[in-house]
């Protein structure tokens, strides 16, 4: 089956994998300096690389942020209501 | 004749509906097939025009208003009910069949609705064929959502149909129209609740992971499509331009995101995302401009196609695995890859990836945010869509198909039954053939306004905050790892509520009746009984008896007089009497000549 050679191609050159996904970031930074620019809607709209920022940023602000409110609050074992809920 | 045609689509599925459980294997597949068929076909001939118009008591209901918006909406749940009934077609037993053909069918009953009490009946048509898809799963853990399901559901239509009626009674008027915000009271913000209450906006939310994460597999791949997207049909048509949308929309985007983070069950995950996407459609209805709403239109569109191949990706794992958490699921890779292709091209779609569906429709809305200049909304909707990615895109099929080597279970020997691959393969074919030739999508929307999603500078921005996303996600890989735990929501409200009711009626409740009625009834209420006895029993001795025996007694005497004096055994005073009265007789019929 081809999808499954491709994945067990992929997992065994991970490295070059992994490097040509950062060559892709890479570029896309790069590009980011000549693509022009119809709708500006606010400061970000004109700074190269901004959007990649944005979205790491989003990336680790949801990840940290909605991990912290789970275990600060939000985290209840897995039979919290049928345990409670059969009293 | 073609521009006026007119025949219900919902009556197809209506009239199918009793058919399905008696007919038995091809024929009921033939049928399942063909309905949805028809009735995509007849959708696609309408034309504008108002029909089935029927005034009873005075009352003006329509049953069939077909406009843009309304083909539009109908279109896509037809087209939906087609790949739904694919996705279903292994089902022995015909119930899940008989209820999603009646549950597609009121939702095309609510779209071409043109007043609230057709819309109404139809709505609550959705909750009951959409809680039987909750209950035919029949596992305890189903029941009880179901009766959840069916309870929040009973509550919203309640308001919806208070709202009609206080509507009715103060403008006389059912019309299924716009409302403007100026204007708006009580009556209309009470419709505008039970709208949002179907649309899982928070805090009117939370049955919804609750239900879908319980429903038949087959079920919530029909529950995704139409509860919410009929309420954003309903919210289109009635409250665009309402600020509150706004707000709710990009709280609801967000909230939704936080969720899926602390998800641990793959269609919770997808459950909460539905809320976050429907967010997005909130927030264009809100803003109201045309960009905006047609994006809430076309966005709804390409929802419903990638979402229900979530769904169906997702459900395919259940059925083959019967497993539906991350903490159990993984390496699933090499024994279902074509449900992680589907899957993955449903998340490519949701993520708004350029060349897929969620690209040319998402963005209509982020960009209806700017040019009303609404940036903090528009922020606040693209932070949402990376952290869409971040989930449907990334966390669903990393932690079903990759991870580790193989699942914590006995690894299945097969893929996904073919239908339900072919379902697949139709979405996917959708999800696609949207991104990349937007232009039919466009062609269908309602409102007036234009719009080219593929400029260089939105491409690149799109592909610097998804692939960026994806740096992330592999550097916070670790803290993603699933943990086998719930996160509280705002069903904790009913559902621990539930509990302390039920135990406040077992301790306080039952204590005071123990305690203080029964003491107040000994002390009290016996003493208090018997007194009232002793006076009724003289009462009935006394007064009554007296009164019936000498009521008798004069009676009997009267009797007696009567007797004597009308009989007296004498033939000359019968005589007199006898000709008396007729004297009396003749005088008076000469006095009235």
């Amino acid at each position: 089956m081809i999808i499954v050679r491709c994945i067990s191609w992929m997992r065994k050159h991970y490295s070059l994998v992994r490097m040509s996904f950062l060559a892709v970031l890479a570029l896309l930074l790069i590009g980011d300096l000549w693509v022009p620019r119809h709708h500006v809607h606010f400061l970000g709209d004109e700074i190269p690389g901004f959007w990649a920022l944005f979205g790491l940023g989003a990336c680790a602000l949801i990840i940290i942020g909605s991990k912290w409110l789970g275990h600060a609050w939000l985290f209840r074992p897995e039979d919290y209501y049928e345990k409670e809920g059969n009293k | 004749m073609a521009d006026t045609f007119f025949f219900h689509p919902a009556l197809l599925f209506f009239a199918a509906l009793p058919a399905v459980p008696l007919l038995k294997g091809i024929w009921r597949q033939a049928l399942v097939l063909l309905v949805p068929l028809v009735a995509f076909t007849l959708v696609l001939g309408f034309s504008p025009g108002n029909h089935g118009v029927i005034d009873v008591q005075g009352l003006h209901l329509v049953f069939g208003r077909v406009d843009k918006l309304a083909i539009i909406f109908a279109n896509v749940f037809t087209l939906m009910s087609i790949i739904g009934a694919v996705y279903g077609l292994h089902i022995k037993e015909p119930w899940q069949q008989v209820a999603s053909m009646g549950y597609v069918g009121s939702a095309l009953g609510c779209v071409f609705a043109g007043d609230f009490l057709t819309l109404f009946l139809f709505w609550e048509g959705l909750m009951v064929f959409s809680t039987a898809l909750v209950f035919l799963r029949r596992t305890e853990r189903s029941t009880r959502a179901g009766y959840r399901y069916f309870l929040v559901h009973v509550t919203g239509g309640l308001m919806l149909l208070c709202g009609i009626f206080l509507h009715y009674h103060q403008t006389g008027s059912i019309a299924f129209v716009r409302f403007h915000q100026d204007t708006a009271g009580l009556a209309e913000y009470l419709i505008l609740a039970g709208f949002l209450l179907n649309a899982a906006v928070p805090p009117l939310h939370a049955w919804l992971p609750d239900a879908y994460g319980s429903a038949t597999v087959v079920g919530s791949v029909f529950m995704c499509a139409y509860t919410t997207k009929t309420a954003v049909y309903a919210l289109i048509r009635s409250f665009p331009g309402f600020d509150i949308l706004i707000a709710l929309g990009v709280v609801m985007a967000l909230y939704g995101v936080v969720y899926a983070v602390l998800e641990n069950d793959a269609r919770r995950l997808l459950s909460y995302h539905i809320i976050s996407q429907v967010g997005y459609m909130v927030t264009g209805v809100g803003i109201g401009t045309a960009l905006a709403l047609n994006g809430a239109c076309a966005h709804a569109y390409a929802h419903i196609l990638y979402k229900s191949l979530l769904f169906m990706g997702v459900g395919g794992v259940v059925h083959v695995t019967g497993h539906s958490k991350f903490s159990e699921l993984g390496g699933l890779w090499k024994y279902m890859p074509y449900t992680l292709v589907f899957t993955l091209i449903g998340g490519l779609s949701i993520s708004a990836f350029p060349l897929f569906s969620g690209f040319v429709t998402k963005s209509m809305v982020i960009s209806g945010a700017w040019e009303s200049h609404l940036n903090w909304a528009a922020l606040g909707l693209t932070l949402a869509a990376a952290g869409t990615f971040l989930h449907t895109g990334l966390k669903v099929p990393y932690f079903i198909w990759f991870w580790r080597d193989k699942p914590s279970f006995e690894p299945p020997k097969k893929e996904a039954p073919l239908n339900m691959l072919i379902a697949m393969a139709i979405a996917a074919y959708y999800c696609v053939l949207i991104g990349v030739n937007p232009s039919g999508l466009y062609k269908l929307l309602p409102f007036d306004a234009t719009y080219h999603p593929y400029s260089s500078q939105h491409v690149m921005e799109s592909m610097q905050i998804l692939l960026f996303t994806m740096l992330g996600f592999f550097l916070l890989i670790k803290k993603l790892y699933p943990e086998p735990k719930v996160g509280l929501d705002l069903d904790w409200f009913y559902r621990r509520g539930a509990v302390v009711f039920m135990a406040f009626c077992r301790n306080v409740l039952r204590m005071l009746d123990d305690k203080v009625i029964k003491n107040l009834h000994k002390t009290f209420a016996l003493p208090l009984l018997r007194g009232f006895a002793r006076v009724a029993n003289w009462n009935d001795q006394r007064v009554v008896d007296g009164v019936v025996d000498n009521s008798a007694q004069a009676v009997l005497s009267l009797g007696d007089h009567m007797r004597v004096f009308m009989q007296p055994g004498i033939l000359s005073r019968y005589i007199a009497r006898t000709l008396t009265v007729l004297a009396g007789i003749a005088l008076l019929a000469l006095y009235l000549r």
